[in-house]
């Protein structure tokens, strides 16, 4: 009797435990379910449909936004044109932040909570309100090209906005704060000591950044450097405002398409499109993560 | 002691802002391939004191001389010492290999040389063939021993330990005790450790320096620092003793509040009021009462350990601290009267107080 019931006791906990689990967790899947799997699957759905103004027809599948995307000039290079504005501002984001994040991971300064937060508070405001910002300092009348001009530097305007510059320019300053979070969380394994030691062994200041540094805060790098990438192709309104019209990303075509246009269909297909782009930047991402901790 | 490798001549680290030095004028010395252990309690300044020696950080006066010449003002990866870290580290992101020749590769040497040292090196610590693995694939005294490889490959002037047996358990700690001091006896290297622990400092050095609150309580052998501690401070933090205050009668002869006089050994003037101190196993027992140096009381306390009997005496309203070798005949027990003496020699003179 009690030898039998006693594998069914040893089996019980864990049995229990996994059963706490999958309720645990069960609101959260339920949860991303309804807001991320079924529009995912709808947004999939609706890039095969038909288009038709402002609507989706029903029943039918059909692959003519796809052979639209995929045919017409046009779009291959608006995902050029994403692609290029991607890399400039994760590049420059990067390097911009990179001394910013080093610092406050390395200072002793009592004021080092005071300054991480000051370096993050940009997101405190909404990206739309920095991108106004960004266009008094550069439009044609701004403060950069009415300084230029007062001081006869420059005869003409010198054209900074409703460009790709432009939104380079703010879209960098934008993705920054996240550069600099995400750089943060990755710097963990740099440490003070290992600096000291590296010194002892005779590494002077530079070869200390390139041997121990460097390599050591290259996954944070790495990271901030897919985030921003990842923030800036998916971003619209930057480059909408910035750009003036004339500069044309994946995230600005899909509301065309959306908005103005009304050809959900194409829009749905432009936002598959934008996600195998994110999906594969991942996937190489992970690659390096991989081959930089081995 | 100026021709001494190693001379620390007035030592003083005041950091900024702060009210008292945390190190205070401390000066001592070390002959070539000898080893020092700077003791003391935790805060006392060992560290600053080590850090200072390693060129980490600057002192703000005195000199630290290697051969003679001040290396003070030289630049840390100028200074060719090498040095063992608390938490060894190691570099996570190269191998044990990688991290042994890093050293030899900062100082440009040749590929086929640098490998041959390296498996040198690894040998010396008994780590042989384990160069490539990696850093996180080692347990912690094997850590260790790539931290003292990696320090001693670059042949260092000078070998510095920050608390090296802190982060291991009790028995890895007394097997990397000896390993430590058979390592450093077989390369001959000069050495200096820090600790807190007076075990550690007793069994590894050659010299000891005791220090407390930033000044040199002491520095000396392990036998004068234990058998003629010079200050109250020492004798009180190495090892177990009783305290007496008296007043001295006549030269050697003290007269103790509730006791009779103690013979001793030290120059305290006539008419001083000196503190004076007995180790607990210098104490045997005693025929009689009438002998000098005795101590006659009532056993109030006794713990049994194996080799030793730790009796606590209450004996003219103070407690009295002895040891005594379990094999020494008919041992006391608790209630009984019993008489001590000690040699004049083993009553130690730890200070004076002032008038």
């Amino acid at each position: 009797m009690s030898a039998a019931a006693l594998p069914a006791a040893e089996t019980s906990p864990a049995n229990a435990s996994r059963g706490i689990l999958l309720m645990l967790l069960l609101p959260g899947l339920i949860a991303l379910v309804i807001t991320f799997l079924l529009p995912l699957i709808w947004l999939l759905r609706a890039s095969f449909a038909s288009s038709t103004m402002g609507a989706l027809s029903g029943g039918d599948w059909t692959v003519q936004s796809y052979s639209t995307v995929l045919f017409d000039p046009f779009y291959w290079r608006v995902a050029w044109n994403t692609l290029v504005l991607g890399f400039n501002v994760a590049i420059f984001a990067v390097i911009l932040s990179y001394p910013i994040a080093l610092f406050l991971a390395r200072t002793e300064s009592r004021f080092r909570g005071v300054l991480t937060a000051l370096a993050v508070a940009p997101l405190l405001t909404s990206s739309v309100v920095r991108t106004y910002g960004w266009m008094v300092i550069l439009g044609d009348r701004g403060v950069i090209n009415s300084t230029l001009q007062s001081l006869s530097l420059t005869g003409g305007v010198i054209r900074l906005t409703n460009n790709s510059l432009g939104a380079t320019v703010a879209l960098i300053e934008i993705l920054m704060p996240y550069a600099i979070l995400a750089m943060l969380s990755g710097f963990g394994r740099l440490n003070t000591q290992l600096e000291e030691a590296a010194a002892m062994l005779g590494a002077n200041r530079l070869r200390v950044f390139t041997r121990i540094i460097l390599p050591l805060s290259a996954p944070g790098v790495l990271t901030a450097a897919l985030l921003v990438f990842v923030l800036a192709i998916s971003s619209f309104v930057t480059p909408r405002l910035m750009g003036g019209g004339r500069v044309f990303v994946l995230g600005t075509e899909v509301f065309n398409e959306a908005t103005v246009t009304l050809n959900w269909p194409l829009a749905a297909a432009l936002s598959v499109m934008l996600l195998i782009l994110f999906s594969s930047i991942i996937l190489l991402y992970q690659r390096a993560l991989r081959a930089l901790e081995t | 002691m100026a021709d001494h490798h190693v001379v620390i001549d007035n030592l003083v680290k005041t950091y900024p802002g702060a009210q008292k030095p945390s190190v205070d004028h401390v000066s001592f010395s070390l002959p070539r391939g000898e080893m020092l252990a700077l003791l003391g309690p935790s805060g006392c300044g060992k560290t600053t004191i080590l850090r200072m020696i390693a060129g980490l950080i600057a002192p703000t006066s005195g000199a630290i001389r290697l051969e003679g010449k001040d290396v003070s003002s030289i630049a840390v990866y100028k200074r060719n010492m090498g040095m063992v870290f608390q938490a060894y580290a190691l570099f996570p992101h190269m191998t044990v290999a990688q991290n042994i020749s890093f050293g030899l590769e900062m100082r440009k040497v040749g590929r086929a040389e640098r490998e041959e040292r390296v498996r040198k090196a690894l040998d010396l610590v008994k780590l042989t063939g384990l160069g490539d693995r990696k850093v996180s694939q080692l347990s912690g005294g094997q850590q260790q021993r790539a931290a003292i490889a990696r320090s001693l490959v670059i042949e260092p002037e000078l070998l510095l330990l920050d608390e090296p047996l802190s982060n291991l358990d009790a028995k890895l700690r007394d097997e990397m005790r000896d390993e430590i001091r058979d390592i450093q006896a077989r390369t001959g290297v000069t050495a200096i450790f820090v600790t807190h622990d007076q075990d550690e400092a007793l069994s590894m050095a050659d010299r000891l320096a005791v220090m407390s609150a930033g000044r040199l309580e002491q520095v000396g052998t392990p036998r004068e620092i234990f058998d003629r501690p010079q200050t109250e401070f020492v004798a009180s933090f190495i090892g177990a003793g009783t305290f007496f205050e008296g007043q001295v009668a006549e030269p050697g002869l003290a007269v103790v509040e509730g006791l009779k006089s103690l013979r001793f050994v030290g120059e305290a003037p006539v008419g001083s009021t000196v503190k004076l101190m007995i180790r607990p196993h210098r104490l045997v027992l005693a025929d009689s009462a009438g002998q000098p140096n005795s101590f006659t009381g009532t056993v109030e306390h006794i713990v049994y350990r194996g080799q030793i009997l730790t009796l606590n005496i209450r004996c003219g309203g103070r407690l009295l601290q002895a040891d005594l070798p379990t094999h020494a005949g008919v041992l006391p027990e608790k209630g009984d009267e019993v008489t001590l003496a000690v040699a004049a020699q083993d009553v130690t003179l730890v200070g004076q107080v002032a008038p």
